[in-house]
């Protein structure tokens, strides 16, 4: 049997499992699930992208971004919902940047240690296996020796990306202040690799990577999810899980099609991949049966100590060299981590720190060049654009946003699909989170002074990344979901994504995001409905 | 063939181009317009020097959003910004290549473009004595630089910086995001799929 792209109408009825969202998790799932036996179907809201709609472009990359019923996105720092949630088959993961550096033991461990945020039901050494199989199966280049940072693990299976003049550029500022670098690790690969071409570093990652080099779902899990024969269903807004014949039990859920039918898909598991923001919206519309609070939420806890990153830009010109900006790719050439300890900065700041040097940079686009200076207009903006093309450089520090139960996914008063109520979120970064991120741009532009930029600057504090809001953890009353991400109200409800994160620490989420998924998904397997 | 006739800009049948051909088109960088009544695929530029008709901006929404456009990002009026801005807005969100669909300014994107205008208009008639239109780029500096800051007054619209932001992100799209601006620019396009004709 093959699985395949499926009209709603020809959706089955009933399945072994029913999966909301084609995200990275929802394929990994279903590619896990679908392998082992069990019917799978997949919905998912947006389009069944194929490598030849990602375009090379950053004006028609916004395909990529949601499409879907609108998110209200506020407080004092308000999170980027449009520019990092996904829109269809690959779902974020379609666009993000393969930047792959796995959690830190103490990012499990916080609460224990220093008294703040939260800790993990789990530690890095429950993950290990899976980060060291993952990265075997979707090719990930790095060079664990150079990371001196990095926790135990198998090394990469390729060796690093290319690195081209920009990063060479900015690690000289660290060498110059006594600090490492590393090749970053990133899920692009850098040689040939179980039939994926090698990585061509024209920096269009954030518009899709069409060759599959980038490991983005439609070349990792996807193909094996429908090989194995799981069915997909695009088009397909999923408003509410339907009460089983107890409040500990799902029937399955309820979707609406692109003509506005409402369709129902009956299942032993549901799993919730749909994304940290709208896992929790679908969880706080569930209100059948004795539901009343939400489904799962019995705690009150769904939805609630969101997270995202905080962003230090710091950017610099090297008049005497042309940078290549243009070239490499999307996410990082090269990393330091020496801030990564929680304390380590001093100065008021909590949190880790991580150093993404040298990322590309087209002309335009949120993360462009013209963005760098988004001050300058007019004439100074052409003076501007016609030096910064070929002599600017940036590097990002990312900062941990400690988990604060107030900061939520919740229902906002417009309707959407199905009459459901759409979500906003609500988020502000706690005073050592601020002071992490100010702290990074200073400690940046001394960086990159001493590698020999001239004019350099900070830009604005930005977010990236969303994690929380269905929170794992061994306590009923303080979390939403196990170690494996089961519902602690809902027996057969697994949730799935980087919403099951406690703590955000300062990496990238989607290595730990398959990490995770991998463990869930084989742990499902194995102690099917026992 | 229809889709050459379209893109000729040849008269097509009382129709227009079949959802086939716009698709197609829109995947080669091409909006359908109204040119004298008759449905053509043109790129902004195109449908700017040809007067299009616009779908949902009104001719003084345009003439404003192509002058601030302009003072942000030289280039951008001829571009074609007023008629790029329009044909997105007429598409189903999600099909819209706007930066506004992931600044988190909540649909409808129109009425968003209308008030921020309406803003900016009514601050240069208080601030400066004249629509904006009419004021000198040299006038017009000082009030646009007190947009990101958010210290423009009067401001009775959506978020200054916001509206700024957005406006720009439009025009520097058009002139900086091109395959045509790179060139201009010496910097390599490197595709991996050929882009459309015009980005």
């Amino acid at each position: 049997m093959t699985g395949s792209h499926t009209a709603s109408a020809q959706a089955p009825k009933r399945t072994d499992a029913v999966i909301v969202g084609a995200g990275a998790a929802g394929n990994l799932f279903a590619a896990v699930l679908a392998e082992a036996g069990k019917s799978v179907l997949v919905l998912d809201p947006g389009p069944a992208w194929k490598a030849g709609d990602l375009y090379s472009s950053s004006i028609w990359s916004r395909r990529l971004r949601w499409g879907g019923p609108p998110v209200e996105s506020t407080g004092a720092n308000a999170f980027g919902a449009g520019f990092n949630m996904g829109w269809g088959t690959g779902g974020a993961a379609l666009h993000h940047y393969g930047t792959w550096p796995r959690l830190m033991p103490s990012d499990f461990t916080m609460k224990s240690e220093f008294g703040k945020g939260l800790d993990w039901p789990i530690g890095y050494d429950d993950l290990r296996p899976f980060y060291d199989r993952v990265q075997e199966e979707v090719g990930v280049s790095g060079d664990a020796e150079a990371e001196v940072w990095r926790p135990a693990g198998a090394p990469y299976p390729l060796p690093p990306l290319q690195q081209f003049a920009q990063a060479r550029l900015l690690a000289k500022g660290f060498h110059a202040k006594g600090m490492k670098t590393a090749p970053s690790p990133m899920a692009i690969l850098s040689q040939d690799y179980k039939g994926r071409p090698a990585c061509l570093y024209d920096g269009w990652c954030d518009a899709g990577c069409p060759i599959g080099a980038l490991a983005n779902p439609l070349v990792t899990y996807h193909p094996r999810a429908v090989k194995g024969g799981a069915r997909f269903v695009n088009g397909a807004h999923v408003t509410q899980l339907i009460p089983g014949k107890t409040t500990r039990q799902a029937a399955g859920v309820e979707y609406v099609d692109s003509t506005g039918t409402t369709h129902t898909a009956l299942a032993d598991i549901v799993i919730l991949a749909a994304s940290t923001v709208s896992n929790p919206s679908i969880l706080l519309n569930s209100k059948g049966g004795d539901w009343t609070n939400g489904a799962g939420n019995g705690s009150g806890l769904v939805g609630r100590y969101f997270m995202t990153h905080s962003i230090a830009s710091v950017y610099g010109f090297f008049d005497d060299e042309e940078t290549e900006n243009y070239m490499g790719v999307t996410g990082a050439q090269a990393t330091n981590m020496d801030h990564y300890g929680k304390q380590s900065l001093g100065g008021g700041a909590f949190g880790s720190l991580q150093w993404q040097l040298a990322p590309t940079m087209k002309p335009n686009d949120l993360l462009g060049v013209a963005m760098a200076r988004a001050d300058l207009f007019g004439a100074d903006l052409t003076a501007f654009m016609e030096r910064a093309v070929h002599h600017l450089a940036v590097m990002f520090g990312f900062g941990e946003g400690l988990p604060l139960l107030e900061n939520r996914i919740e229902l906002s008063d417009r309707i959407g699909p199905g009459g459901m109520k759409t979500p906003r979120v609500v988020h502000s970064f706690a005073p050592e989170s601020v002071k992490v991120s100010e702290m990074a741009a200073q400690l940046g532009l001394g960086i990159i002074k001493a590698g020999g930029a001239s004019e350099p600057w900070a830009g604005p504090m930005a977010t990236a990344h969303m994690m929380g809001g269905t929170i794992m953890g061994n306590d009923p009353s303080a979390s939403v979901t196990d170690s494996f991400g089961r519902s602690h109200e809902i027996d057969n409800l697994v949730i799935a994504g980087p919403g099951l994160f406690p703590t955000a620490g300062a990496m990238n989420p989607n290595f730990t995001n398959h990490a995770l998924a991998l463990r869930s998904a084989e742990h499902l397997v194995e102690r099917w409905l026992s | 063939m229809q889709t050459r006739q379209a893109f000729d800009g040849q008269r097509r049948d009382q129709h227009g181009p079949d959802r086939r051909t716009l698709l197609k088109a829109a995947g080669i960088g091409l909006f359908a317009f109204n040119v004298a009544g008759v449905e053509v695929l043109l790129s902004p530029a195109e449908a700017r020097a040809r007067g299009a008709v616009l779908s949902v901006l009104s001719a003084e929404d345009a003439a404003l959003l192509e002058a601030f456009g302009e003072a942000l990002v030289p280039g951008a009026r001829a571009a074609g910004i007023a008629h790029f801005v329009d044909a997105n807005l007429a598409r189903p969100h999600h099909e819209s290549l706007l930066t506004v669909r992931y600044l988190d300014v909540l649909p409808p994107h129109d009425a968003f473009y209308r008030a921020g205008l309406a803003a900016l208009d009514a601050a240069s008639r208080a601030v400066l004595g004249v629509p904006f239109v009419q004021a000198s780029a040299a006038a017009a500096k000082p009030l646009i630089a007190a947009m990101l800051p958010g210290t423009i007054a009067p401001w009775q619209g959506p978020p200054a910086a916001l509206f700024y932001l957005t406006v720009r992100s439009d025009a520097a799209d058009l002139v900086y995001g091109t395959r045509a601006a790179f060139d201009r620019m010496q910097v390599p396009y490197l595709a991996h799929i050929d882009p459309p004709s015009d980005w």
